[in-house]
């Protein structure tokens, strides 16, 4: 492979599924069941580039052990496919012109000149895109395996793989691009692969309106991605994330690139960097389903269970961390955006959490699971530290794989109960499928957070994260230089903001900024303590009633309850290696957290000045692993060998369980707060159309006839008489002007 | 063939719809099929003639200069003060346009295939007039031959709605009629008015388009009480015709009303041509011409465009009609390039003209696979109808292809033209204009891309309840071909599917224009680039003369940019 330049493997990533998914849609009636071959052989392809990448990059980060006080040097690569679209500058001249008002030189450009609209399909490799592309490419191989035996004879087989591998191929692009506008082009596509899987079997009713509401709960998360790319093309001139070389030579700063990165001043914070950081937070809430935008994600367990693993559990909902930590400098320059997203990920962590100790749908638990755990990487990246960014690089990681694990043995589970996936309906499956139930054991235990799977030591170090924000003094850290640079800039972009956008954003600043204290960081410490007490409950509840207890199989599985194919049994076992022991390597070497510092959002002053020598908090691995005990115990005591179907979380949340077995009522708030006023709203505009606007026509249309004789013969209802009419009208008024005129 | 100059080759492409229809006429006694034969044989040509003289413009040289092209002048009245010359040609603005009005007239002969099985030689003769006063319209550099293929749109459709419509045609064809008919009186007065202002100035009475703009460049009307405010004047006198056309809401009760009484090919040509003709006018005439009134009306017209997105959203929201949701969703869409055309930015702009082409696309396809669930299950009525993918999953797939499109999917054509159109409305509000108009463009601004959101929730409705569910058979009543059809087929749901999928002539009619979905999504800048040049020239005068405005009273804050990179 030497001979291939490192940016024409970077196209293949996303490429190859491509032309899987196309060959796929194109020869899946002729291929029949063997449609999987198209796109399996394009995601492995991709999955092997990708490696070559992680360890071409890594080899350029170079000495994973060196000293880490040493400043790492940012590494990237830029590859421009295509010009998606050019539109030069303004049609008013720069002397008529505000953007052009002496001493305003937009976005860092030269002064004088509008923002050009220039948007390039480009491609980058750094150490935070290798490992997005490793993991989104190598557990999408795995899942695509195993959805050989899971989809087998399902009518839609070839549709199932050509749209899964247009969605290893739009995540790809999303996590490789380099440019504001081309993200959000498959921030949408994932969007519409994720409606597509979550409506696989549209004859469901439920099923098509899950994909529905998917769509339309991310478009909203979307309404916030588009304004922040509106903002950030006004503020910086550019969509670039990287610095550009215009022709006459000077460089041309991208937003993320490493000329601005450089220079202190380069970012902006203040009221406008609050609002576009806000912006970005929601458009994340909606593809990462935090709260208020989460609902989406229960209901689209309708989908079949491998897109469930892979999109909805191990990548897709992952783009929403992907997105703030690569705009982790935007945020850094914004204390009160930070704020904002521990907030957020640490409540929904809980509340998630909560949710999912009254399901009784092993699916749902897993996806409120997966929203809780989401949380706590939001909640790591909103510390705004190194150690904090690469926390839930690294959770993101291990989730990965113990998340898509457990998806799969969902899967597994439900494939041989004949599509049944209520927990009270079987129970002792251990019995039945032992592969299934040990690696659903490791999976559990990884996300529990039990020493040494792979999740206890991801969510050690987010603790870790909100720790030393909590206690800044017991971590001897100090690293509060930053307030006092930005009021500077707080000043310059308060100033320079539109005073109607400035009023809200303000608000927020003001809101949001004073929370920026230890006491918050506290609470959220302990919240995420908690939290991690409940994920051990939930996860080991649905373990002891799935697989202990006497052994119930109900009658949709007939006699055919039995363990899965090795076709399907296989990549449990393979995922179930990285879920057991990836945390542990990971930690121990410390690899994945420098070669991520690596990456030019990381290494910029900013994020890189919060580096903290790596270290292992025994008091908070003890209180961690405290947590999950007494999470396991309970669980234990409530559900360890007893029949399934017996009495629920009633005995230990008494009068709240309805309040979560209801999923908090936020659905039914949705739908009193939005949804129905609209539709309100909507059937008032049809009414209005109708009696007022097409009422006022016909009453125009009438007033001929109300004039009445003076203009009878006209209302002969001869369309050549109206036309006759209009014409000769017109001439008279046309000799009365031109008399005017010549006079 | 090289020897066929530009010029010919475009008075080629218009005579060939004529003579179809010449050609269809004398077959008529043959029947139906030799009609439609033909038909679609001369749209086919048509097309492809139309089809390889954009392919000539684009490597012509006047392409990269931004210069019209096949420019045919026959002089008329040259004598005297008279100058009077019947001109065509096509430029960056219009080539599209005309390429599209070529390809949506094949799809609107195709779907009406089986669709039209009572007196056939009069629909396809009317079809095939139709083609060549839109074709006309698009090449038109006079006034005078725009204003008469302007017209002449109108009578063929008029005829098309009121004999081949559906069960409230009569209404329907005279409402449309008499609606944009009194719109367009008032479009010409004005145009008159120009002709003759500009005569009285320049001293020769000249109807070409050019000569008109830059005559009104020299002798802008006035824009004060002394002259009568006759800018002003003109200017509402053409935004009558033109925003009826479009159309820019409340002007719009006349298009739900025509869609939903029209046959499907009717309304291929209604929405994905006819409609276009609003906005062209303002371009062609409107902007360069009154370049102060319009800078002065810009706000309000932006406004309105704004209001058309969120209104015709949320009314398609509520409607039961499948046609009729899609009709308003037109009004809807249509709205955006009246907003980004009004945002006078070059990226709303070029936005706003790439949108018409996509809308001609999309909303054209929809309408063609409504008018093809209606001839399968016999209603249009989306309660009624479900399961659709079961049944016909090329269609479903297809019509789930278009929705995309139309709610603005990135990677498909309909995103390039919405966020374009935003971005640029969005820079307008931020940096545009006065301190003091700020707010009210920045809410009409974010309004607007909430309005996508509203887009999506429509359609994806309508997909929910039309192609997904169960598979169900409509209460279709009345209709015994509906149960004819059924006992024919045998069998219906997901295996028997087949039985009600796209026929050759629907998926040769709906094809092309999903290629054109990907291409314009993917590389948009070949659609954009040979509209770029004409744009700034026409834009030029307006967006001027609304900086002037916007500054001054006080020069204006500083805009929001903050960051200087030494």
């Amino acid at each position: 492979m030497q001979d291939i330049s490192p940016a024409t493997l970077l196209v293949l990533v996303p490429l190859l599924p491509l032309v899987g998914a196309v060959l796929t849609l194109l020869l899946g009636r002729v291929l029949g069941g063997r449609a999987h071959l198209p796109a399996i052989a394009g995601i492995a392809g991709a999955a092997a580039v990708a490696v070559v990448l992680l360890l071409g990059t890594a080899n350029q980060v170079g000495g994973a052990h060196g000293p880490h006080a040493e400043p790492v040097r940012p590494v990237e690569m830029i590859s421009t496919i295509w010009q998606w679209a050019t539109v030069a500058d303004a049609y008013s001249p720069p002397a008529g012109s505000p953007a052009a008002i002496p001493g305003t030189a937009v976005g860092g450009g030269a002064g004088g000149t509008a923002r050009a609209f220039t948007i390039p399909v480009a491609l980058r490799l750094d150490p935070l895109t290798a490992t997005m592309l490793t993991i989104i490419t190598c557990i999408g191989l795995v899942v695509a395996v195993y959805s050989i035996g899971y989809m087998h004879h399902d009518p839609g087989y070839p549709r199932f793989f050509a749209v899964f591998s247009l969605f290893v191929f739009s995540m790809s692009m999303l996590v490789s691009a380099s440019n504001f506008l081309v993200v959000y082009v498959f921030w949408e596509a994932v969007g519409a692969c994720s409606y597509l899987l979550i409506g696989f079997w549209f004859t469901k009713p439920e099923a098509a309106r899950a994909a529905k509401k998917a769509f339309l709960v991310n478009r909203i998360g979307d309404f916030g991605l588009a304004i922040a790319t509106f903002l950030l093309w006004m503020t910086y001139g550019t969509l670039d994330f990287h610095d550009t070389l215009s022709p006459d030579g000077t460089i041309l700063p991208g937003i993320l690139g490493q000329t601005r990165l450089a220079d202190a001043a380069g970012i902006v914070g203040g009221a406008l960097g609050t609002a576009i950081c806000l912006c970005l937070l929601l458009a994340a809430c909606g593809k990462s389903a935090q709260l208020p935008l989460h609902v989406w994600l229960p209901d689209a367990m309708e989908g079949p269970t491998p897109a469930s693993a892979l999109i909805h559990a191990a990548t897709m909902v992952t783009a929403g961390i992907y997105l703030v930590a690569r705009c982790a400098p935007l945020f850094m320059a914004c204390p009160g955006a930070l704020v904002a997203v521990s907030l957020v990920g640490a409540t929904t962590a809980l509340v998630a959490g909560l949710i999912a100790t009254v399901q009784n749908d092993l699916k749902r638990v897993l996806a409120y699971s997966t929203i809780s755990q989401l949380g706590y990487m939001f909640a790591s990246l909103g510390t705004g530290t190194l150690l904090g960014f690469s926390a839930a690089i690294f959770h993101l990681v291990t989730h990965a794989f113990f998340k898509a694990l457990l998806f799969l043995g969902a899967g597994s589970v439900m494939h041989s109960m004949g599509n049944v996936i209520d927990m009270r309906r079987f129970g002792g499956l251990r019995r039945i499928m032992p592969v299934t139930a040990a690696t659903f054991l490791v999976g559990s235990l990884a996300l529990a957070g039990i020493a040494p799977f792979s999740g206890f030591f991801s969510k050690d170090e987010i603790l870790a994260s909100l720790h030393a924000k909590g206690w800044p003094n017991a971590h001897g850290e100090h690293h509060d230089a930053a307030p006092s640079a930005h009021a500077s800039l707080w000043n310059a972009g308060f100033v320079a903001t539109p005073a109607a956008a400035r009023g809200a954003a303000a608000e927020a600043v003001h809101v949001l900024e004073p929370l920026d204290r230890p006491a918050t960081w506290q609470a959220l410490f302990w919240m995420s303590l908690f939290t991690a007490g409940l994920t051990a409950f939930y996860t080991f509840r649905a373990v002891f009633m799935t697989f202990t207890g006497p052994t119930r199989v109900p009658e949709e599985a007939g006699h055919h309850a039995h363990e899965s194919p090795p076709v399907m049994a296989g990549p449990l076992v393979i995922l179930a290696v990285p879920a057991a022991v990836a945390g542990w390597w990971l930690f121990r070497t410390q690899w994945l957290a420098h070669f991520l510092s690596a990456t030019p959002s990381f290494a910029a002053p900013a994020v890189a000045a919060t580096a903290t020598p790596h270290a292992f908090h025994m008091d908070l691995a003890l209180q961690g692993s405290l947590a999950a005990a007494i999470g396991v115990v309970i669980a234990a005591i409530g559900h360890l060998g007893r029949r399934s179907d017996g009495p629920q979380m009633e005995r230990f949340l008494g009068p709240l369980e309805p309040f979560f077995a209801n999923r908090c009522y936020i659905d039914q708030l949705y739908s009193a707060l939005v949804v129905r006023p609209l539709e309100g709203l909507a059937l008032l505009a049809a009414l209005f159309d109708r009696a007022v606007i097409d009422g006022l026509v016909n009453a125009v249309a009438r007033l001929p006839v109300a004039l009445g004789g003076v203009v009878r013969r006209l209302q002969s209802g001869l369309l050549q008489r109206y036309a006759l009419a209009g014409v000769m009208g017109v001439l008279a008024i046309v000799l009365v002007l031109a008399w005017r005129l010549r006079g | 063939m090289n020897g066929l100059s530009p010029g010919m080759h475009l008075v080629l492409v218009l005579a060939t719809p004529l003579v179809g229809a010449v050609v269809a006429w004398l077959l008529g006694a043959r029947g139906r099929d030799a009609v439609r034969q033909s038909a679609a044989v001369t749209a086919l040509l048509t097309l492809a003639a139309a089809g390889w003289l954009v392919v000539r413009y684009l490597a012509s040289p006047e392409a990269a200069a931004g210069e019209p092209y096949a420019v045919v002048t026959l002089p008329w009245l040259v004598d005297g003060i008279f100058d009077v010359r019947l001109s065509l040609g096509l430029d960056g603005l219009s080539i599209w346009l005309f390429g599209l009005s070529a390809l949506l007239s094949l799809t609107a002969v195709l779907v009406s295939w089986g669709a039209i099985q009572e007196r056939p030689v009069g629909f396809y003769v009317l079809l095939l007039v139709l083609e060549a006063a839109m074709l006309g319209v698009f090449a038109a550099r006079d006034v005078i031959l725009f204003y008469v293929f302007f017209e002449f749109t109108l009578v063929p459709l008029f005829f098309l709605i009121g004999i081949w419509g559906h069960d409230e045609r009569r209404k329907a064809a005279v409402t449309f009629f008499i609606y944009t008919l009194s719109g367009s009186v008032l479009t010409f007065l004005g145009l008159l008015t120009i002709v003759l202002w500009n005569a009285s100035h320049t001293g020769t009475v000249t109807f070409d388009i050019d000569g008109l703009t830059a005559g009104l460049a020299a002798h802008p009307l006035p824009m004060n009480a002394q002259g009568g405010w006759l800018q002003w004047i003109v200017f509402v006198a053409l935004f009558a015709g033109f925003a009826i056309k479009v159309p820019i809401v409340p002007f719009h009760t006349w298009l739900p009303l025509a869609h939903v009484e029209a046959p499907t090919g009717g309304s291929v040509d209604l929405a994905g041509i006819l409609l276009k003709l609003g906005i062209y006018g303002f371009l062609r005439f409107s902007l360069p011409m009154l370049p102060d009134a319009s800078a002065a009306a810009a706000p309000w017209i932006f406004g309105l465009g704004v209001a058309g997105i969120v209104y015709g959203a949320l009314v398609a929201l509520v409607q039961t009609d499948l046609k009729r949701l899609v009709a308003y969703s037109s009004v809807s869409h249509m709205g955006y390039c009246v907003m980004g055309l009004f945002a006078l930015e070059p990226v709303a702009v070029e936005g706003a003209t790439l949108q018409l082409v996509n809308h001609g696309l999309s909303s054209a396809g929809l309408f063609a696979l409504v008018g093809m669930i209606y001839e399968r299950f016999h209603t249009r009525n989306i309660a009624s109808l479900g399961g659709v993918a079961s049944r016909a999953p090329w269609l479903a797939a297809l019509f789930m292809l278009f929705t995309f499109s139309s709610i603005g999917l990135p990677g498909l054509n309909g995103f390039v033209g919405e966020f374009m159109i935003l971005a640029g409305s969005f820079q307008r509000a931020w940096s545009g204009v006065s301190e003091a108009c700020r707010p009210a463009y920045l809410t009409l601004a974010l309004l607007a891309v909430a309005g996508v959101v509203l887009g999506a929730w429509y359609m994806l409705w309508a997909v929910e309840r039309v192609l997904f569910g169960p598979s169900r058979e409509p209460p279709t009543g009345g209709s015994a071909h509906a149960h004819h059809e059924a006992d024919e087929h045998g069998h219906h749901g997901a295996a028997g599917g087949a039985t009600d999928d796209l026929a050759w002539h629907e998926l040769a009619a709906l094809v092309p224009l999903a290629v054109f979905v990907f291409w314009i999504g993917l590389v948009p800048a070949t659609f954009l680039e040979p509209a770029a040049g004409p744009l700034r020239g026409i834009m030029q005068p307006s967006a001027r003369a609304f900086a002037e405005r916007m500054l001054e009273p006080d020069r204006g804050p500083a805009p929001g940019k903050i960051v200087a990179i030494p």
